[in-house]
């Protein structure tokens, strides 16, 4: 059931039906409680969303040479002309993408046999992944660093998609597996009475009802590669092959007194999670391994 | 409820129990199916495999190697055996960052935790609006640290940014946010839970839908307090989820890296330098490749132990 939740979180039905109850039994004092409860509510989300509202308001105030008044797309525009900003927008769509694609592909077939295999090689697997998701990134860093130096992927986007779909695909796994789960395996049985063989019942039943669960684990993959800051940080050398955090680190160190380009280009890098956020927040899965821990 | 069943049906599916009763598929194709389901997941497991082998198995040993040899970033050099151990655990600026990150987990897990549960309870409630606020409360989350260590540089840096200028202005002097030894440590803590609290919120909300509400009209016809509620059913209710976030956010908290590297780059005076920034520094920036891999090994000890526990832990209560 947890697993359902957790690409739902909005549900429960539980909620309308204890709203329902309460309001019979106290309805005036219940409608005064409400109100409170909004202001309160509506200034702690004030409060909370004050960095970003800032990052959003800079980026659109006329900067300190500007001629414009009111608010402005001017600082986008000079972000874009003057930076690297649209190599580093593309790099960083590259290795994301790259990144959901790949380990969904790996994480989704791995996550199946999770779900359903019952030897203990596969709860040692299972085990094994929920280890090396804890460990810190910084330690495999280094050897990978030394590692890729002599393959020529230091400073290079495959190098870095590499390290990404390695570092997602064990959580990833997990999320799979969780949302496996609760698909009932009298489904393929089903299609192998009719002679379909495990490989084609696991692509054609199981994949084919599995678009929430492939969802929230592409989201999952995208926020952590969109994201990273660690491992692009050590990776990456060159100005034209930075990915947006390094791209706002670096402008950022360079002109912090310049901050209404500084916020543009922050802008630019917060766009496209809260963009995935907002169309797709019925299947985000903050949890990520949470939520599938808690499903399993 | 309808989710009672879709429990039992679950855990009986987890339990490889078709609902059908497995016993409908004849003996003879069974086992043949079952040569080839072995087959079939050795071949649907394979590249997952691959992969952690050599991006998360094949690094673990070379760190070995590296963390007992005084090479650097090009060669491995000679074999020093315990020595970077030895010079990491004798030195003061490895046991003060151990002091930070000790500290930064407790607070960033127990602050987020705390600040989760009351903003899950208040939005549980019947308030107009409430979806809009649960998802705009998770943007702090969403939004990516290098966005908003940015925004929370502009806010308190300097003494002339608007956080340091309000308190100014009512009279309480000019804290310099991210100057001062302990109030650089508390400020980055503070960021800490303000990124992370929407994890919580999330974990707790999931966990609280799922309680059956008549357990209150119950409690609350027997007399029970509202105090009385919270503790006696709805904490054992959402137990099992706490005790998960609380592993995955002291995991999250040890390991972090980019919240106190972007605001404070581990500064002022080594004060917010944590384990992980302190390994990053040692190998990067000091070039000192042995005893900082030797020091991102024992957190990967420490951890590997701790991990491995909690995971039986958790699948022990996931049993029950």
């Amino acid at each position: 059931m947890s697993a359902v939740l957790h690409a739902h979180p909005e549900s429960g039905p539980a909620l309308g039906i204890d709203a329902g109850k309460r309001r019979r039994v106290l309805s005036e004092a219940g409608q005064r409680g409400r109100w409170w409860r909004f202001a309160a509510i509506l200034i702690i989300t004030g409060i909370v969303l004050v960095p970003i509202m800032v990052t959003v308001l800079l980026a659109f105030t006329p900067g300190p040479n500007s001629t414009a008044t009111g608010l402005t797309f001017e600082n986008l525009g000079n972000v874009f002309s003057k930076t690297l900003a649209a190599t580093w927008l593309k790099n960083s769509l590259v290795t994301t993408l790259s990144t959901v694609v790949v380990s969904v592909a790996v994480a989704a077939p791995a996550g199946y046999v999770l779900s359903r295999g019952r030897s203990k090689a596969v709860s040692g697997y299972s085990l094994l992944l929920f280890v090396m998701q804890s460990l810190p990134i910084i330690t495999s860093v280094v050897p990978l660093f030394i590692l890729f130096a002599g393959m020529g992927l230091v400073d290079n986007l495959l190098g870095l998609t590499i390290i990404y779909v390695g570092s997602t695909m064990t959580v990833a796994t997990w999320m799979m597996a969780a949302y496996f789960d609760s698909i009932p395996i009298s489904l393929e049985e089903a299609s192998w009475i009719d002679g379909c063989s495990v490989f084609g019942s696991f692509t054609k039943v199981v994949l084919r009802n599995s678009l929430p669960g492939v969802l929230s684990t592409a989201i999952f993959a995208f926020l952590l590669a969109w994201n990273d800051y660690l491992v692009a940080i050590v990776f990456l050398r060159s100005n034209e092959i930075f990915t947006l955090p390094m791209g706002v680190q670096s402008f950022f160190q360079q002109n912090a007194t310049d901050w209404t380009s500084v916020m543009a280009l922050a802008v630019v890098m917060m766009l496209p999670p809260v963009i995935v956020f907002a169309t797709l927040n019925k299947y985000f899965s903050v949890g990520g391994i949470g939520g599938s821990l808690a499903g399993r | 409820m309808s989710s009672t069943t879709t429990q039992s049906g679950l855990s009986r599916a987890r339990r490889g129990v078709a609902p059908g009763g497995s016993g409908a598929v004849p003996g003879k194709r069974k086992s043949k199916l079952s040569a080839q389901a072995t087959r079939t997941f050795f071949w649907l497991l394979l590249p997952s495999v691959v992969l952690l082998v050599l991006i998360h198995g094949y690094p673990l040993i070379y760190a070995a190697v590296q963390a007992t040899h005084d090479g650097d970033l090009l060669q491995t050099g000679n074999f020093v055996g315990g020595q970077n151990f030895a010079t990491v655990l004798t030195s003061p600026a490895f046991w003060k960052a151990a002091q930070f990150t000790l500290w930064f987990t407790i607070v960033g897990v127990f602050g987020s935790w705390l600040v989760g549960l009351g903003l899950a309870l208040l939005l549980r409630t019947r308030i107009p609006g409430r979806n809009t606020f649960k998802v705009l409360l998770l943007l702090p989350w969403v939004v990516p640290i290098v966005v908003s260590s940015t925004a929370w540089n502009w806010l308190v840096a300097t003494p002339d940014s608007l956080i340091p200028s309000l308190f100014r202005n009512l009279g309480m002097g000019t804290p310099l946010f991210l100057a001062d030894p302990t109030l650089a440590s508390v400020t980055v803590m503070v960021f800490k839970v303000w990124v992370s609290f929407p994890f919580m919120m999330m974990m707790i909300s999931a966990a609280l839908a799922s309680v059956d509400t008549t357990v209150y009209e119950a409690a609350s016809m027997d007399g029970a307090s509202r105090w009385q509620q919270f503790t006696q059913i709805t904490l054992p209710l959402i137990a099992r989820s706490t005790y998960i976030s609380w592993i995955l956010m002291t995991i999250f908290c040890v390991n972090d890296f980019p919240t106190i590297y972007l605001l404070t780059g581990g500064g002022p005076v080594n004060a917010t330098t944590s384990l992980v920034v302190l390994a990053y520094r040692t190998v990067f920036q000091d070039f000192a490749t042995g005893p900082g891999v030797a020091i991102a090994f024992l957190m990967t000890m420490t951890l590997v132990v701790i991990s491995v526990i909690l995971y039986r832990q958790i699948r022990k209560s996931s049993v029950e």
